[in-house]
């Protein structure tokens, strides 16, 4: 069976990290990147499943990457996670077509369960 | 007195001078009429003179008796006609010339008689008869030519007082009108230079007054307006404070989030892989930990000496050149501002021992006041020259704009104070102070409302 692909990207590099090493052990392929541009490249050439991206980043912000994914791959589903946890922010994500929507600091459990909703396995 | 009782007196007062003299004029008309209407009886009985003399002479002349009787009958007539205008008569001349004139009439009237009984030329009468005809003539044309005389009098001296009282109550007018339009303009100008002083954020600068004219109540209700504004005020800094906190606040709280989402995702980890995980990697993780506790060490610390500046990194500089980087950062806003630049940056001068980079902060900060000061333009000054004692250099930062309210001026460099209308944060001063406090320099303000603020900044000179 072919794994699903799962690409994180977040500034701060143990985000990227942590996630990697807690997503794998769930038997997922999972590439970190620590800023938009380069992920936004790698996803040219690729296709991932799953997107977990952090909302405010420097350069390209979570919402462009959303909007990006969803250009290339509609059935690409996007995780935001962002520091600001405030109603607005989670509204704007929302309404943009985000699977869901975290605020930090992020629960891994809740993450992993999100994401198997996310490729429809229970 | 209120000044709306000062108008109506003074308008008393120039309407009752018109309306005597209005009565005086009144009352010289009617004296005239009086005297006009003498003159006319007068001209009549002199007529009648006229005429009783030339039946006189007719009766001499040629001894016609009927002449006689013709003068009688006009001597009755006359004395008839004088007692139906007696009344004007002796309101022009008075009974006693009235008395004079009938008696005159009676005693010619006696020799008339006379010479009707005696029917005898006879000399002597004849010069009697003409001396009382001449004598009754004379005196009646005597008092018509003097009351024509005093009828061109009263007219003339009427027209004088008439003349000259135009001219008083013109002046009057101008006068009354001059003096109380100074005093209004005079408390308007108070209450312009008041609310001025308050606009300029001076609240206290309102005292109540005694008077009880308007300006006194305008300035009373300024100064509870003043009190109410200061009270105000005091909220308005008081919340501006809560809010510079709240925003420090809401920033330190997004920078924790960060590392602290990160140990809460280290320790998750931790927790869920253990097993798998080698001791090596167990230390990396715990050291992971460690490192973003400094990192929370550091905001921590950060926000603690928000006032105090980092360590300082003090090397030799030229001032003016400091001076023109923070310039040249700033010429856009300037620029914008519609703030004129005037430098006077002495040469020669000797170089000081700073982070260049604070004090370039420094300077922005005030340069930046300044232009907030400024919001309709203005001039700025920056100078520098040799401090006072020797191993220092002074900088000073001058702005024509709105100043700042004496009793603001002791709390300028308080953290979280900030005076209305800039929209700071009350961090910017503070933050200056500290730096300059930390190189061992000074930073004084001098300001007055309405003209201007002077920021000096003594920094150490570099000494080798």
């Amino acid at each position: 069976m072919q794994s699903y692909r799962i690409m994180v990207i977040d500034d701060e590099k143990i985000v990227g990290d942590m996630a990697k090493m807690s997503l794998e052990q769930e038997g997922y392929v999972v590439e970190t990147f620590l800023n938009a541009e380069p992920a936004l490249a790698r996803l040219k050439e690729q296709k991932f499943d799953v997107v977990v991206t952090d909302y405010k980043m420097k350069g390209i912000d979570g919402m462009e990457v959303l909007r990006t994914v969803k250009g290339l791959y509609p059935e690409t589903k996007v995780i935001m996670i962002t520091a600001f946890a405030n109603l607005d922010t989670a509204i704007e994500a929302l309404r943009g077509d985000v699977h869901d929507f975290f605020p930090k600091p992020v629960k891994i459990k809740e993450l992993k369960a999100s994401i198997r909703r996310a490729l429809g396995r229970q | 007195m209120k000044i709306e009782h000062k108008i109506i007196l003074s308008d008393v007062f120039n309407v009752a001078l018109i309306a005597l003299i209005g009565f005086f004029a009144f009352q010289n008309l009617n004296l005239v009429l009086t005297k006009l209407r003498f003159v006319e009886i007068a001209d009549d009985l002199n007529a009648s003179f006229l005429e009783m003399r030339l039946s006189e002479k007719n009766y001499f002349l040629y001894k016609d008796e009927a002449a006689l009787s013709d003068i009688k009958e006009k001597i009755d007539k006359t004395m008839g006609s004088i007692d139906v205008v007696k009344k004007d008569i002796i309101r022009a001349v008075g009974e006693n010339d009235l008395a004079q004139l009938k008696s005159h009439l009676e005693r010619y009237a006696a020799v008339i008689e006379e010479a009707g009984k005696n029917k005898t030329k006879d000399i002597e009468l004849e010069l009697k008869l003409r001396a009382e005809g001449k004598r009754l003539k004379e005196f009646s044309e005597s008092i018509t030519h003097l009351e024509r005389t005093r009828v061109n009098d009263i007219i003339s001296s009427s027209k004088e007082v008439l003349f000259y009282s135009f001219w008083a109550i013109f002046l009057s007018a101008i006068i009354v009108s001059h003096f109380i339009s100074q005093k209004i303009l005079g408390s308007l100008r108070k209450i312009e230079r008041l609310t001025k002083s308050i606009s300029e954020g001076n609240f206290h600068a309102v005292e109540r007054v005694e008077s009880r004219d308007e300006i006194g109540s305008v300035i009373n209700a300024i100064h509870s307006m003043s009190e109410e504004l200061s009270n105000r005020e005091e909220q308005i800094i008081q919340s501006k404070k809560l809010s510079s906190l709240g925003i420090l606040t809401a920033g330190v709280a997004h920078e924790l989030t960060n590392p602290l989402n990160n140990i809460s995702m280290i320790a998750q980890t931790y927790g869920d892989l253990y097993d798998k995980l080698s001791r090596e990697e167990r230390i990396e993780f715990m050291n992971k930990v460690e490192g973003e506790t400094e990192r929370i060490k550091e905001i921590v610390k950060n926000l603690l000496d928000f006032s105090k500046p980092k360590e300082v990194n003090l090397n030799e500089a030229d001032i003016n050149s400091t001076v023109q980087k923070a310039l040249r950062l700033m010429q856009n806003t300037l620029d914008i501002s519609n703030i004129g630049l005037k430098l006077a940056l002495r040469e020669g001068i000797p170089h000081v021992f700073i982070d260049e980079n604070q004090i370039h902060q420094v300077l922005v900060n005030l340069i930046t006041n300044a232009v907030h000061a400024m919001p309709a333009g203005g001039k700025l000054f920056i100078a520098t020259r040799p401090g006072k004692d020797k191993d220092s250099v002074e900088v000073t930062v001058m702005d024509t704009g709105k100043g700042i309210p004496p009793e603001f001026l002791p709390h300028i460099f308080d953290p979280f104070f900030s005076t209305k209308g800039e929209g700071g944060t009350g961090l910017g001063l503070s933050v200056s102070y500290g730096i300059i406090k930390n190189h061992k320099g000074d930073i004084r303000v001098e300001s007055k409302p309405g003209v201007g603020t002077t920021f000096t900044i003594d920094l150490p000179a570099y000494t080798g």
